[in-house]
């Protein structure tokens, strides 16, 4: 039996490094151990890709003058694909979350709570989990890059891969905001799809608004309050950014995607952090 | 430790001083003060809502006290809660495994999370697995386990790190007999082969006769602390339990000692005795009863005498609670 105080002290970023790994590792352990999640990351994509795209892909066109054209010069399935991506980064991002409201329900928050670990550290071990499993699903759709007949290079996936970390690392913050509000699990699947899917829809993820258009013309084809949602959604500058990665298109200035993630990371992991300091 | 001037006594490893904890209009704990000795084996103990729970929370810097300190191995919790923290060793009273994770993981996780070198965590893990007996169940995910091997995987878990102070919030509640039997027997084995100090509550009267000290908490005060014998001695009541041959009889004997009744279970009374009652009962109902038996001052007659009732369990707890939760399909949603 080793005796007590046989452990040499550690420097206090050694043990808060430490602490963050373990609390990753956990994170990233319990959702490859859940079936449901798995099951999914890979049902959304195909979903989406392979029916709604594959559905809608010949209606994708205007005409103009007579002449049949695609309103951007993608088809559906090219256009929806990298919004898949952010999809499903979203749904596990924000779900990984619903894990905060298990921890303190059930006790597993407390044996964090009385460890040496700073609250930071276990936020961000939790959301930097949460944040690797999202990324992981969003590779998911970039293996059906061929299915929608994306092409992709190998710095165009690590430019992807690197939006969407910074992406999943905001949303799963913006998930924990979320749980650290709600007290049941029914009503956080409530509030996460009341959340989760109309900032999908208005994030011109679906259908884009035109180009070519002038701001004036965009408003006279669609409605005001559309068009004035879709410029107020950040995910909407998030899908842009992906789409420019992708697929070559951006409908916004190409900055404008990676600014508003990163300070969507920021702000939304600050929010958090004041969150559960007062655990 | 840098902060020496902070401990008042080295020797106890706790010292509660004058500490107040109110939630709300309720007074969960009333100007408490007491030390907890080296290396002993000490016992809060109390009906559910005494504000034992508290006190444990607020030793192990969960809750701050509203007024008052406490110190954990000379550091202020309020003030030094990492320093404090590092020291302790804590089991809930609610299970807080991660069920996902394996045996071995839940002790990796925590060795990790209290920063112990992969070396000797490793050979912790091994340790502690081995002295509650769970090396078999190392890889098994931790939600197989039944109730009472989880209790004992919390218990190693919290010794995986340097603790010097072993708290346990009620280690026993919703195990059977022999499982808590066999928890307390790790509790001493390890209290003795890790030379640490150990605060445990309960509402288990028979449970806190092995203790070295006893600390009885009632409506957020100390009524009483000091060794089993010494409250025995001084609060404790000797019992005369009585089953009376008949109705009648038994109605005699409760219209004639009512006033000395503190029980009745089936036939059976349960009389306050002294020196003079047994006599005067005998000869009085002597030929009327079936049974007699005279009980030694216990604790429970010290707790009856302490507080003007019985120690037992008023409402389900927040494990019943849990488990109840877990019935109705909580699992699902993990």
């Amino acid at each position: 039996m080793s005796d007590i105080r046989t452990m040499e002290r550690r420097s206090p970023l050694m043990v808060q490094l430490g602490g963050l790994y373990g609390l990753w590792l956990r994170e990233v352990k319990r959702s490859f151990r859940d079936r449901g999640q798995l099951i999914g990351g890979v049902s959304r994509p195909i979903l989406w890709v392979l029916i709604l795209g594959i559905g809608l892909n010949p209606y994708f066109r205007g005409e103009v003058y007579g002449e049949v054209t695609f309103v951007v010069p993608f088809t559906y399935l090219q256009f929806i694909f990298p919004a898949v991506i952010a999809l499903n980064i979203m749904f596990t991002s924000v779900q990984s979350a619903v894990s905060v409201i298990w921890d303190r329900e059930f006790g597993f928050l407390r044996e964090v709570l009385v460890s040496p670990l700073s609250r930071g550290t276990v936020l961000l071990g939790k959301v930097l989990g949460g944040t690797t499993v999202a990324v992981m699903h969003g590779s998911l759709v970039l293996i059906l890059a061929r299915f929608a007949d994306v092409s992709l290079t190998f710095t165009d996936v690590l430019k992807a891969l690197g939006l969407m970390t910074l992406l999943a690392f905001a949303l799963t913050s913006l998930g924990v905001v979320i749980a650290n509000r709600i007290r049941s699990f029914e009503g956080f699947g409530i509030f996460s799809n009341a959340v989760i899917l109309p900032l999908y829809f208005t994030s011109s993820s679906i259908f884009p608004l035109d180009p070519a258009l002038s701001r004036a013309q965009t408003r006279v084809v669609y409605p005001d309050w559309l068009v004035t949602i879709v410029e107020y959604n950040p995910l909407t500058y998030a899908v842009d950014s992906l789409r420019g990665v992708l697929i070559n298109y951006n409908q916004f200035a190409p900055w404008t995607g990676i600014t508003v993630i990163v300070v969507a990371c920021v702000v939304l992991f600050s929010i958090a952090l004041y969150d559960f300091r007062r655990i | 430790m840098a902060d020496a001037s902070n401990s008042i006594s080295p020797s106890f490893p706790i010292r509660v001083d004058g500490v107040s904890k109110r939630y709300g209009r309720t007074l969960a704990l009333d100007q408490v003060s007491f030390e907890v000795r080296d290396k002993e084996l000490f016992a809060l103990l109390g009906p559910n809502g005494a504000g034992k729970t508290t006190l444990l929370h607020i030793l192990c810097t969960i809750l701050r006290p509203d007024s008052g300190a406490a110190l954990v191995s000379g550091f202020d919790v309020s003030r030094r809660p990492l320093a404090a923290r590092q020291r302790l060793g804590i089991v809930f009273q609610e299970p807080s495994l991660d069920d996902r994770l394996s045996v071995r993981e839940n002790l990796e996780l925590h060795g990790l999370v209290f920063g112990v070198p992969r070396r000797l965590r490793r050979q912790r893990i091994e340790e502690m697995l081995a002295l509650v007996e769970l090396t078999e169940w190392a890889d098994k995910p931790a939600r197989t386990l039944s109730s009472g091997m989880k209790r004992r995987l919390e218990i190693a878990r919290a010794l995986i790190h340097d603790s010097e102070i072993l708290l346990l919030d009620e280690p026993t509640v919703g195990l059977d007999a022999q499982t808590r039997d066999r928890i307390w027997s790790y509790v001493r084995r390890l209290q003795a082969e890790r030379n640490i100090t150990v605060v445990v509550t309960t509402h288990y009267i028979e449970e806190v006769e092995n203790c070295d000290r006893v600390c009885i908490i009632d409506g957020g005060k100390i009524l009483a602390l000091d060794t089993p014998e010494a409250l025995k001695s001084a609060h404790g009541q000797v019992l005369v339990r009585v089953t009376p041959a008949t109705e009648p009889d038994r109605q005699a004997i409760v219209d004639r000692f009512g006033d000395r009744l503190t029980g009745a279970q089936g036939a059976e009374l349960t009389l306050r005795s002294d020196e003079t009652f047994v006599a005067a009962l005998l000869a009085e109902f002597g030929t009327r009863l079936t049974a007699l038996r005279v009980q030694s001052p216990s604790l429970e007659t010290v707790f009856l005498s302490l507080t003007g009732r019985e120690l037992r369990d008023r409402a389900a707890d927040a494990r019943d609670q849990t488990r109840a939760f877990g019935k109705r399909g909580g699992e699902h949603t993990r």
